[in-house]
C-alpha cells in the first residue's frame, strides 16, 4: 500500500523540501497551498498524513484544522503541524484541537521523516528493477555484545566474506552507529543487562532508517524463554551460542536477500560450473537446489551448452547430495545440455558403492572435464529416474 | 502567562542572533556570525545597508501585543545560493525555474527567521502572530520606517556574504 501525505503550505519551497525529504520512500506527496485547498484535497484523496502550516492566505492552518476535526469523514486523519508558529501558548492551543505531532520550522529533513515515520509506515523504495546484492558485495554487520570474545568469534567466522563486522558494547554506541550509517544486519545479545536487547529492538523498529533492518538475537541455547520472547517481538532470527558461524553466514545472507548462487554456480568461458562445497548440509543443498533450474536455463539462454558438476571438494557422499546431482543431471538432459562430473578419489570410490551412482563417470580435474565435454562418453548415464 | 519583560536592545539582539543562526544552520548548513557594530539608527557609526547591489529582501511581520516587521536583506548572488541549497537545485535549474522560486525560498527563510524571533516575544508575554511573507527586489533603494517605530539593524557575515536583519517594532499601547 502506497501512503499519501498531503502537505498544506503556501510556500512552494516548503512543499518542495517535503517532496525531497520523502523521495527515498514509497509515499505519494499531494499538495495544497492554503486551508481551503487543503480541505478539498483531504476530502478527495483521503491522505494518511497531513502536514499543515499555520500562516497561510485564504484560510490558515488553525481554521483548516478546526474544520477538519469537525468533519466526521475527515477527523480521523492524522495531522502534523509544520510551521514557524512555535510560541508556547499557540502550540498548546493548536495541540488541543488535535494534532499528532508538531514540528517547528526551521526543520531538518531527517527529523521530518523520523517524526512522520512514527505515524505512517515509511518503506524505502529502490529505483528501477533492483539488482540483487550478491555474497561478494560488501555489507555492514553490527554486533551489540558486551563480551569481546563473541564479537571476535563472529569476526573470525565471517572474515572470508566481504562483510565488515563491527562490535559495540553499549546501546548508546549502537544507536550512534545506526544513526550515522545504518548497518545491513544487526546482531544483539539477549544477555545484555536490563533487557537492553529488547529496548534496543523497539527503538530500531520505530526508526525509519532501521525499521526494516534484519535484527538477530544472540542467545545461549538453553535460554528458551528469552528465545521465545525474541521471536514474539519479531527478531529476524535467533542465533544460539555457541555460534555456528556457517549457519550465521547463511542466515545473514538470507536475511539480506543476497544472491548466493555464485557460491555454487559460475560461468567460466563457455561452460557453467556447478560446484558443491566440502560440507553439504541440508541448508547448503537446499540453497544450491534453489538456483539450479534458473542457472541451467540462464546457460541455455546465453547460448552455452556445457555444464561441469564439480564435487571434488566434497568430503562425503550422502543421499541429499545424490538427489541433488540426479536433479542436476536430469535438468541438463531436459535442456539438452552436455555435462561432466569432477570428483576426488574418495567420492568416486563411494559412488561405486551405490547401485544408482555406480555408472557415473568422473574426471579428476575441471580442465579434463571441460576438455572432454562434448565427447559422447562424457555424460554419465542416469541409472534410474530418481533415487 | 509569563510576566512581560522589558524589550531591551540586548534581548532583541539575542533573539535575532538565535533566529538567524538557527535558520541558516538548519536550512543551509551555514553558521553566520554577528558583526558587532552600532545598531541604533541614530548611531553615527552605523554603516548604511549596502543596497547598491541587486538585493532580495524578505519581509515578514508580527502582529499582536507587539507589532513589527523584519526585513532580511540578502544580495542576489547569496539568495541564489541559499535557494539552490534549500531546494537541491543546480544553478542552471534555478535559471530555468525563474525568480519566483528565489522569492519563495527567501520568503520562507525570512518566515522561519521571524518565526523564531517572534516565538521568543510570545514566550515572554507578548503574544503575536506572523504575517504572510513578501519580497522586495532591486538595488539602490532605501527602507524608511515611520517615526513611531523603533528600528534595530543587525549585520551577519555568512562566509563571504553579508546578511542584514532590519527590525522595526512598535509596542501596542
Amino acid at each position: 500500500m502506497r501512503y499519501k501525505v498531503l502537505t498544506v503550505d503556501d510556500s512552494k519551497t516548503v512543499r518542495i523540501i517535503v517532496k525531497k525529504a520523502f523521495k527515498p520512500y514509497d509515499v505519494e506527496i499531494i499538495e495544497a497551498a492554503n486551508g481551503v485547498e487543503g480541505l478539498a484535497v483531504a476530502a478527495k484523496e483521503s491522505p494518511d498524513l497531513i502536514l499543515l502550516d499555520v500562516t497561510m492566505p485564504v484560510m490558515d492552518g488553525v481554521e483548516m484544522l478546526t474544520k477538519l476535526k469537525a468533519d466526521p469523514a475527515l477527523k480521523g486523519m492524522p495531522v502534523m503541524m509544520l510551521t514557524a508558529e512555535g510560541g508556547r501558548d499557540n502550540v498548546l492551543k493548536i495541540a488541543k484541537i488535535g494534532v499528532r505531532d508538531y514540528l517547528v520550522k526551521p526543520f531538518k529533513e531527517e527529523v521530518l521523516i523520523e517524526k512522520c515515520g512514527r505515524i505512517i509506515d515509511l518503506k524505502p523504495i529502490t529505483e528501477g528493477p533492483a539488482k540483487s546484492k550478491s555474497i561478494f558485495d560488501p555489507a555492514d554487520v553490527l554486533v551489540l555484545e558486551d563480551k569481546p570474545a563473541i564479537v571476535q568469534q563472529i569476526s573470525e567466522g565471517l572474515k572470508h566474506t566481504p562483510w565488515k563486522v563491527r562490535g559495540v558494547a553499549s546501546q548508546g554506541e549502537a544507536l550512534d552507529v545506526c544513526t550515522r550509517t545504518p548497518p545491513d544486519v544487526i546482531l544483539v545479545s539477549l544477555s545484555l543487562p536490563e533487557e537492553t536487547a529488547f529496548s534496543f529492538f523497539r527503538i530500531l523498529r520505530t526508526n525509519v532508517k532501521t525499521k526494516y533492518t534484519p535484527v538477530f538475537a544472540l542467545v545461549v541455547k538453553t535460554e528458551t524463554q528469552q528465545q521465545q520472547q525474541a521471536q514474539a517481538m519479531g527478531f529476524s532470527a535467533i542465533i544460539t551460542k555457541p555460534i555456528d558461524t556457517a549457519d550465521l553466514e547463511s542466515k545473514i545472507a538470507k536475511a539480506m536477500n543476497l544472491d548466493t548462487s555464485q557460491r555454487y554456480y559460475t560461468f567460466e568461458n563457455d561452460c557453467l560450473v556447478m560446484r558443491l562445497p566440502e560440507n553439504c548440509s541440508a541448508p547448503v543443498l537446499a540453497e544450491a537446489a534453489h538456483y539450479l533450474k534458473g542457472k541451467l536455463t540462464e546457460a541455455v539462454d546465453a547460448g552455452q551448452n556445457k555444464v561441469v558438476i564439480d564435487i571434488h571438494h566434497l568430503r562425503n557422499l550422502h543421499m541429499g547430495v545424490i538427489k541433488l546431482l540426479f536433479q542436476a543431471m536430469q535438468t541438463c538432459r531436459e535442456l539438452a545440455l552436455q555435462f561432466a562430473l569432477v570428483g576426488n578419489a574418495q567420492i568416486i570410490s563411494e559412488c561405486k558403492g551405490f547401485e544408482d551412482t555406480r555408472g557415473w563417470t568422473f574426471y579428476e580435474t575441471l580442465e579434463d572435464a571441460k576438455a572432454n565435454l562434448g565427447k559422447s562418453a562424457a555424460a554419465p548415464q542416469l541409472a534410474t529416474a530418481g533415487v | 502567562m509569563p510576566a512581560i519583560v522589558e524589550i531591551t536592545e540586548e534581548l532583541i539582539r539575542s533573539y535575532i542572533n538565535r533566529a538567524v543562526g538557527d535558520v541558516f544552520k538548519t536550512m543551509l548548513g551555514r553558521e553566520p556570525s554577528a558583526v558587532r557594530h552600532g545598531s541604533s539608527p541614530n548611531d553615527p557609526a552605523l554603516p548604511t545597508i549596502e543596497a547598491h547591489r541587486p538585493q532580495v529582501v524578505g519581509t515578514v511581520g508580527f502582529v499582536g501585543e507587539i507589532n513589527g516587521l523584519i526585513y532580511l536583506h540578502l544580495d542576489l548572488a547569496f539568495a541564489r545560493i541559499c535557494t539552490c541549497h534549500m531546494l537541491g537545485m543546480t544553478d542552471a535549474e534555478l535559471d530555468e525555474a525563474g525568480d519566483d522560486v528565489i522569492n519563495d525560498a527567501i520568503g520562507e527563510l525570512t518566515n522561519m527567521t521571524v518565526g523564531i524571533f517572534k516565538n521568543g516575544l510570545c514566550d515572554v508575554g507578548l503574544p503575536c502572530k506572523l504575517t504572510i511573507p513578501s519580497i522586495v527586489r532591486g538595488s539602490n533603494f532605501v527602507i524608511e520606517p515611520i517615526s513611531a517605530a523603533t528600528r534595530h539593524i543587525y549585520y551577519f557575515q555568512c562566509e563571504n556574504h553579508r546578511v542584514v536583519a532590519d527590525i522595526l517594532m512598535q509596542r501596542d499601547e
